[in-house]
């Protein structure tokens, strides 16, 4: 067996500064990120995302239809057509929408001068009070998106590039002369993806955050080695008890 | 290595054969199940409809709604069969070495190696279920679950194994199938076997910290 693509030691550092031009690149909100709230139907256009993501959580992408979601969004056909030129359009703009979201989160959490971990863990701890507080969106950036194909996809494929980035980070941290594999932070985070999309299938999406020490637990597993890790993880779950500050 | 050229699957003889009902019923379903794996991998779930499946097994339309309730019903049951048929020889191939970091690599290795000989069945099992609706999403990740078993002696192995997370071998289990269906994704099938030394890391990792993991994954691939 030849040793694939397992023995690369650090990334460069160019490679590791690219994190924020990665961002740049992605769809950032407009403005300052509010912190999470449930999605207010103010507009005809975000009726429409939350039926068709209502619509989703029932049927699956694929089976619903414009009038699954122009009925319960109390709009005409017409309108609908107005606003997207199909389903898939659709479906681009929720993803839209999300990824604005977490990416705006991302940079403000975001700094170099900031210790790795403490970065990841409030990275994580955010991205599940994200997807707690917005069930059905949770559900199509993460489900429907990656099964549609095409641009929203893609959309899902580059944050999930800029989250690899960031954990990729900690390859700078102490144990950079170990033989991690280049595919560290792809493995570490479909580990916690996994783990997320089980608990939303399952109807739980509003106990995401508890599964804040798991998670922190496994993303920085492979950078910090196993006590350091778990030491991470049982900080994370303190972080978590009420009255904790 | 190259393929065996696929043989005709059986058939019961037409006309009055006197071969008892339930024999008949088996290699149709059997015939069918088949037939969902070739029209769904090369189709994509959404566009396949139940016409197409009966014309692949050369089943009637009766047949099949004697079988199945309708479309889905039968793409899950095709699922079930490919998910129990990989469940089965990565058993066989896991229980086959002692130590638990050998038992992972044995089990891992068959997986990737069935996966790659099969890239129909691996691209159902992996990819189209993803699309193809709520039960199937479900259903996808309860398969997933299956390899925990075999992950969570990995705990009795590990030297830190009871101050683990409770979700490990979940987790653990979420990054085997990532890494395997971005694979599958990318369109490279048949490169599977060379994610071998990533795919164990990525299991040992969890439960055996990065030194100890690469340590381990060396000295398997040497």
């Amino acid at each position: 067996m030849p040793p694939t693509a397992s023995h690369h030691g650090a990334k460069s550092k160019a490679e590791l500064d690219d994190l924020g031009g990665l961002i740049e690149k992605e769809h950032l909100p407009a403005g300052r990120a509010d912190l999470p709230e449930p999605l207010v139907a103010h507009s005809q256009r975000e009726r429409i995302l939350i039926a068709m993501a209502d619509a989703c959580a029932a049927k699956g992408f694929g089976a619903t239809t414009i009038a699954d979601i122009c009925k319960p969004a109390g709009v005409s056909r017409a309108t609908f057509y107005e606003l997207f030129e199909d389903k898939e359009d659709c479906l681009q703009a929720s993803m839209e929408l999300s990824l604005a979201d977490t990416m705006g989160r991302i940079v403000e959490i975001y700094s170099p001068d900031k210790p790795w971990a403490t970065m990841v863990r409030d990275a994580v701890a955010t991205f599940l009070d994200l997807l707690a507080n917005r069930p059905q969106f949770a559900r199509m950036a993460l489900i429907e998106a990656p099964a549609a194909g095409g641009r929203s996809y893609e959309m899902y494929a580059s944050g999930k590039r800029v989250l690899q980035a960031l954990l990729d980070r900690g390859r700078n941290d102490p144990i950079e002369e170990q033989a991690i594999p280049s595919s560290a932070a792809r493995g570490a985070l479909a580990a916690a993806e996994s783990l997320v999309v089980g608990q939303i299938l399952a109807g739980n999406a509003e106990r995401l955050p508890e599964l804040l020490p798991d998670i922190v637990y496994i993303v920085t597993v492979p950078y910090l080695g196993q006590d350091e890790a778990l030491r991470q993880s049982r900080e994370a779950e303190k972080s978590r008890l009420p009255g904790a500050s | 290595m190259p393929q065996a050229k696929r043989t005709e699957r059986w058939r019961p003889p037409r006309g009055r054969h006197g071969l008892p009902p339930e024999v008949v019923a088996r290699s149709q379903r059997e015939r069918l199940l088949e037939a969902t794996m070739r029209v769904v991998a090369e189709k994509g779930y959404a566009a396949t409809t139940v016409a197409d499946l009966t014309k692949q097994a050369g089943i009637s339309r009766t047949t099949f709604y004697e079988l199945f309730a309708d479309k889905e019903a039968c793409f899950l049951a095709a699922y079930d069969n490919v998910v129990d048929a990989l469940v089965r020889r990565v058993s066989a191939a896991y229980e086959t070495e002692e130590r638990w970091p050998e038992r992972a690599r044995a089990g891992l290795a068959t997986l990737l190696e069935a996966l790659a000989a099969h890239p129909a069945q691996a691209r159902l099992a992996f990819v189209d279920v993803a699309s193809a609706g709520p039960a199937a999403q479900r259903r996808f990740r309860a398969g997933v679950q299956r390899l925990t078993p075999f992950l969570d002696e990995g705990r009795d192995f590990a030297p830190n194994g009871r101050s683990l997370p409770a979700n490990t071998s979940r987790m653990a289990a979420g990054a085997v199938v990532g890494l395997i269906s971005d694979e599958l994704l990318a369109g490279r099938a048949d490169g599977l076997p060379n994610l071998l030394s990533d795919v164990l890391f990525a299991t040992l990792v969890a439960y055996l910290g990065p030194d100890a993991a690469a340590r381990e994954v060396g000295e398997e691939s040497r």
